[in-house]
């Protein structure tokens, strides 16, 4: 039993409260250097492409997730995810979805099974928490060339074919958000890949991005960054949606986080084999 | 823009109306609307005016939808745009009303 009854509380004199402000600005600063060093944890390197992931809170801290889980046969496991909510109470429930999604890496065959384990284990604290996630779970197979995909709620990638430069959303994929139901199954599509196809992971922060007028950033802005930027390399990309977004916002506050994963394939090697582990880097 | 809600009551039915933006700025003023809901069987959103819902807000209909289940009433949303209904189709949320509500309706009142 956690008894909360029993911690020390402070009484309301000024100089009390001066202590408490400071105590709860180091509290904050260090959750947010937790929280920056477990989503700058390692970035898989694999042959035949690349991924990195970004992400910008819209307060100290943030409720959006992103994570890469090398699995033994090869593959890489990309999640990207968001909290309902802002700030400290979505960055704990981030942490919470973090650990549910590693510990289901470990033990699940697909993107699938990893959501529905997600879903299983942390189902009734988002309920008693009245909170949800939303998370979009794929496993990029580096040997086969192949990106499967299941999706609790969240907003399709977009795929920039290399070839055509098309750009538009991958096949859609329906599920509830983790915390919406019990005893979810979530549904996998799986599409191939070809030299320098890019998939573009993404939160809602992105396209809601606002000005100061209140216009909002919209896919359409993204789909021509994302265009002009289509023969560069993930980091380049990254780099050429945030100096995007940042000009039209101005300066103007946001509401949300920002966060991207970006998967780019590159020529892929005729000697490539499941022993072609990735590895972090 | 901020969020205007409007209440009707006509007998053991409530409507809301929901203007503006629904997001985590705006999403606390809605509970004072949610406080009293004894002898209600249906709650309305009224969605006609609602320019823009985040995930708070969508976070706040879903919460409601559970409400309904404690409560025991009828959630119905009304006046959903295209845009706004593609957002509740993508997270699941017509999904979790449905299977809710059925739960509601298997129960005798």
């Amino acid at each position: 039993m956690f008894h909360d009854n029993l911690t020390y509380h402070f009484n309301s004199s000024e100089e009390d409260k001066k202590i408490l402000d400071k105590s709860l600005q180091r509290e904050i600063n260090m959750a947010r250097n937790i929280q920056i060093q477990l989503l700058n944890g390692k970035t898989p390197k694999f042959e035949g492409g690349e991924v990195k992931g970004s992400s910008l809170p819209a307060r100290l801290i943030g409720g959006d997730y992103y994570d890469f889980y090398p699995l033994i046969d090869g593959n890489i496991r990309i999640v990207i995810g968001d909290v309902m909510g802002k700030g400290i109470p979505a960055a704990m429930l981030m942490i919470l979805t973090r650990g549910a999604f590693r510990s289901a890496s470990e033990s699940t065959q697909s993107p699938g099974e990893t959501l529905t384990a997600i879903n299983q284990a942390i189902y009734e604290d988002l309920r008693t928490l009245k909170s949800f996630v939303t998370l979009f779970c794929a496993d990029w197979s580096p040997s086969t060339g192949t990106l499967t995909y299941a999706n609790a709620g969240h907003n399709i990638p977009i795929f920039i074919n290399g070839k055509t430069l098309e750009v538009k959303e991958l096949p859609k994929v329906k599920g509830v958000m983790v915390g919406g139901l019990p005893n979810q199954r979530y549904k996998e599509v799986s599409v191939r890949l070809e030299e320098n196809d890019s998939v573009f992971f993404y939160t809602d922060g992105i396209i809601e991005a606002q000005n100061k007028c209140g216009e909002q950033y919209k896919l359409e802005r993204l789909v021509l960054t994302l265009l002009e930027s289509k023969d560069y390399n993930v980091g380049d990309i990254e780099k050429c949606v945030m100096s995007s977004i940042t000009r039209f916002t101005e300066g103007a506050p946001q509401k949300d986080d920002i966060t991207m994963v970006l998967l780019k394939i590159r020529e892929r090697k005729a000697d490539i084999s499941s022993l072609n582990s990735p590895v972090l880097g | 823009m901020e969020l205007i809600i409007n209440r009707e009551v006509a007998g053991s039915t409530v409507v809301i109306h929901f203007k503006g933006i629904l997001d985590i700025s705006t999403v606390h003023l809605i509970d004072p609307y949610l406080d009293d809901m004894e002898n209600v069987e249906i709650v309305l959103f009224n969605f006609n005016r609602l320019e823009f819902i985040d995930s708070t807000g969508m976070g706040l209909i879903i919460n409601t939808i559970y409400l309904s289940q404690e409560k025991n009433f009828q959630l119905k949303l009304e006046g959903i745009n295209e845009e706004i209904g593609e957002m509740f189709e993508t997270v699941g949320l017509f999904q979790i009303l449905e299977v809710i509500q059925k739960e509601i309706t298997d129960v005798p009142r």
